[in-house]
C-alpha cells in the first residue's frame, strides 16, 4: 500500500511539473525515475533490473534510427528544395501554394519529424510570400496545422503514435488500414476549412505572381548527392515498415538498419550527426518508461483498474468518444507525450480487466493527434512557426490562432468522432 | 591626440528625433554614422547606416542561412517600411556607443576602434559635451604620419 501511495505521488508530481513547465520535462522525467528507482529498492517492490527491462528499447531504436536519417537529410537543403519546388510550382497562386505547401509538409512529416520539416520549410515560406508581397501566416498556420494532423497517419508520423504502437503492439500497416483512412478525411476537411477561413487572404492573386518562377530550386538543394542516398534509404526503410509483419522485423531494427545503412554511404562527421540527435527526448522517454515501470511493479495500474471499474458499465464507443474529446482537450494545452504516457497504463489496465481497449488505443491516438491543432502551444510545431512569425512583420498571435487552429481542432475532432462511430467494428480488431 | 586628427564639424541627431529624420540627416549629409546626443549634448549613442538599412531588409535575411536561389527579389524591392516603423523615436534603433576624451592618445583610439569594429570614433570634451568624430582613416592616416620621424636603417 505504502508502495502504491509513493509511486503515485512520485508520477503525479512529476507529470504536475511537466505540465505546469516548472521544470524542464527530461529533467523532471530524469529525477522521477531515480526517484522511482531509489524508493523501490527500499521498498523492495522494484530494482534496477526491473527498471531497465521496463524501458521500451523498441520505440527509443525507432526514435533514434529516424533521427540519425533527419540529422543527415537536414544540412542537404532537401527541405528547402521541396518549399522551393513548391513555390516555383504555385506560379504565385494563392490557393495553389498554400495546397502544395500544407501537402509537401504533411507528407514530410508523415514519415520524418515535422518540428524539423516545419522548422526548415517555414522559413523558405516567409521568403516565398515576402517576395509575392502577401501575408505568410495562412500558408505557415497551413503547414503546423496540416503536418500535425497528417501526422496522425502513420506509426513514425507522431511521437504518441511511437509510444501507442508499442504499448498495443499495432504494427505500420495498422496504421495505415485504421488511421489513414480517418485522417484523410479529417485532413481535406481542415485544408477546406483553411481554404475557407482565410479566404480573405487568398482572394488575392499577387501582381508579381511570376517572380516566384525566378527561384532555382537546384541551388537551393546543398548537397544532392547525399540527399538523393538518404532518400534512397528512407525510402527502404518505409518498404521494410510495410513488410515488417512477414519478415518478423521490428519497427526499431528497421530504422537503426536505415540508419546504419546511410550513415555507411555518406560517411559524415558523426560527431555533427549525434549534435542533432534530440537527446533530450530519448532521455525523456527512458525515464517516463522507468515510472511508469516502477507504477506497474507497485501494483498501482491493478488498484486503478479497481477504481475504474465503474468505465466498464459505459458503452464501449461512447468511452472511445470521452477518451478522444479528452486527450484532445488536454493536447490544446500541453504536449501530447506526456499525455499518451499517462493514459497508456490506464489503458493497459483496463485491458487487463476484460475491457477490449483495441478501439481506445485509436481514440486516444485521434485525441492526442489532433487536439494539438487547437491552440498556439498545443504542438511544438505550432511554437516553432508561431515563434518564427514574431521574427517578421506579421506575427501569429494567440488571439489568431485560436481563430483558425480552434476549429481546425474541432472539425477534425468531430470527423474523426464521427467515422469512429461508423467504422467501430473495424477498430474492436 | 586625438583632437588634433578628428573632424569637428559633426553632425549628430537629438535622442528626441524620429528614425524618419535620421534618415534624412544620413541622406541631407550623405554620413555613414550619426551620434545621439542628449540635451546636453552628451552622446547617449549612435545610429548606422546598417541600423537603419535594417528596416529596409526582408525578414528572411534573419531566418535562412542563404538566399543564392533567390534571384528576384519582388515585392521585397519596393517594399518601404510602414509609416509607423521610420516615426518611431530613433532611441529604439540606437546601439551602445564607445566614445574616448579628446586627449585620448591615436593608438589607444585606434585599438578601440579595432577591437569594437566600428568605423568612427565619437570624440568628446572633458565636460562631456560631443566635440569631433575620428575615422579610422583620421586616426590611421596620423598614425603612419609620425613614421616619417623614425630614422631610416640604411642611411
Amino acid at each position: 500500500m505504502m508502495a502504491q501511495i509513493v509511486t503515485t505521488l512520485i508520477f503525479l508530481a512529476s507529470l504536475w511539473l511537466i505540465f505546469s513547465e516548472k521544470l524542464n520535462r527530461t529533467i523532471t522525467g530524469l529525477f522521477g525515475a531515480v526517484l522511482m528507482v531509489g524508493l523501490g529498492k527500499w521498498l523492495h517492490f522494484y530494482d534496477e533490473t526491473q527498471a531497465v527491462v521496463a524501458i521500451d528499447f523498441n520505440t527509443l531504436g525507432l526514435l533514434l534510427g529516424m533521427m540519425i536519417l533527419v540529422a543527415l537529410l537536414e544540412p542537404t537543403g532537401f527541405f528547402q528544395f521541396l518549399a522551393v519546388w513548391a513555390g516555383r510550382f504555385s506560379r504565385g497562386r494563392p490557393v495553389v501554394l498554400l495546397v502544395l505547401l500544407g501537402t509537401v509538409t504533411t507528407v514530410v512529416s508523415m514519415f520524418l519529424d515535422n518540428v524539423t520539416t516545419v522548422v526548415l520549410i517555414a522559413p523558405v515560406t516567409i521568403l516565398i510570400c515576402e517576395i509575392l508581397g502577401v501575408n505568410p501566416t495562412p500558408y505557415l498556420m497551413a503547414e503546423a496545422l496540416l503536418s500535425d494532423t497528417g501526422g496522425v497517419s502513420t506509426l513514425v508520423g507522431d511521437p504518441p503514435n511511437v509510444l501507442i504502437a508499442s504499448a498495443a503492439g499495432f504494427s505500420f500497416n495498422d496504421f495505415l488500414t485504421h488511421a489513414l483512412p480517418i485522417v484523410l478525411v479529417a485532413w481535406l476537411v481542415a485544408l477546406l476549412l483553411l481554404r475557407y477561413l482565410f479566404r480573405r487572404e487568398l482572394a488575392v492573386r499577387p501582381s508579381n505572381a511570376d517572380v516566384v518562377l525566378k527561384l532555382n530550386p537546384r541551388e537551393s538543394l546543398e548537397d544532392p548527392k547525399t540527399a538523393r542516398k538518404v532518400l534512397i534509404v528512407l525510402g527502404g526503410a518505409i518498404l521494410l515498415f510495410f513488410l515488417e509483419e512477414p519478415l518478423d522485423l521490428s519497427p526499431a531494427f528497421v530504422a537503426l538498419s536505415a540508419a546504419a545503412v546511410a550513415l555507411i554511404g555518406v560517411r559524415p562527421s558523426i560527431k555533427d550527426v549525434l549534435r542533432r540527435i534530440e537527446w533530450d527526448v530519448l532521455v525523456f522517454f527512458g525515464a517516463l518508461f522507468v515510472m511508469v515501470g516502477g507504477l506497474e511493479a507497485a501494483g498501482v495500474l491493478s488498484a486503478m483498474v479497481a477504481l475504474l471499474d465503474g468505465l466498464r458499465a459505459i458503452p464501449p464507443v461512447l468511452l472511445g468518444l470521452i477518451l478522444l474529446w479528452f486527450s484532445a482537450g488536454l493536447s490544446a494545452f500541453v504536449d501530447n507525450v506526456p499525455i499518451t504516457i499517462a493514459l497508456i497504463p490506464v489503458l493497459q489496465g483496463l485491458g487487463t480487466h476484460g475491457v477490449n481497449v483495441q478501439p481506445l488505443w485509436w481514440a486516444l491516438a485521434f485525441g492526442a493527434g489532433f487536439g494539438g491543432n487547437g491552440t498556439i502551444i498545443g504542438s511544438t510545431a505550432n511554437i516553432v512557426v508561431a515563434s518564427l512569425s514574431e521574427r517578421t512583420r506579421t506575427p501569429i498571435t494567440s488571439t489568431l490562432w485560436n481563430r483558425s487552429g480552434l476549429p481546425v481542432m474541432l472539425a477534425t475532432c468531430l470527423v474523426a468522432s464521427v467515422l469512429y462511430i461508423l467504422a467501430y467494428p473495424l477498430f474492436s480488431r | 591626440m586625438i583632437k588634433d586628427c578628428m573632424k569637428r564639424n559633426v553632425f549628430s541627431i537629438p535622442s528626441t528625433a524620429t528614425i524618419r529624420q535620421a534618415a534624412a540627416l544620413v541622406v541631407e549629409r550623405h554620413i555613414g554614422l550619426l551620434p545621439v546626443v542628449d540635451k546636453q549634448g552628451k552622446p547617449v549613442g549612435i545610429v548606422g547606416l546598417a541600423d537603419l538599412l535594417s528596416l529596409e531588409l526582408p525578414d528572411f535575411f534573419k531566418l535562412l542561412p542563404d538566399f543564392d536561389f533567390v534571384h528576384d527579389f519582388g515585392a521585397v524591392e519596393t517594399t518601404r517600411p510602414s509609416p509607423e516603423e521610420i516615426d518611431r523615436p530613433v532611441t529604439t534603433l540606437v546601439q551602445p556607443v564607445i566614445f574616448v576624451e579628446e586627449t585620448c592618445g591615436l593608438l589607444r583610439a585606434y585599438a578601440l576602434m579595432v577591437k569594437h569594429n566600428i568605423h568612427d570614433l565619437p570624440v568628446v570634451s572633458e565636460d562631456g559635451t560631443l566635440v569631433g568624430i575620428a575615422s579610422r582613416v583620421d586616426i590611421g592616416a596620423a598614425i603612419l604620419s609620425t613614421w616619417k620621424t623614425v630614422t631610416p636603417s640604411n642611411p
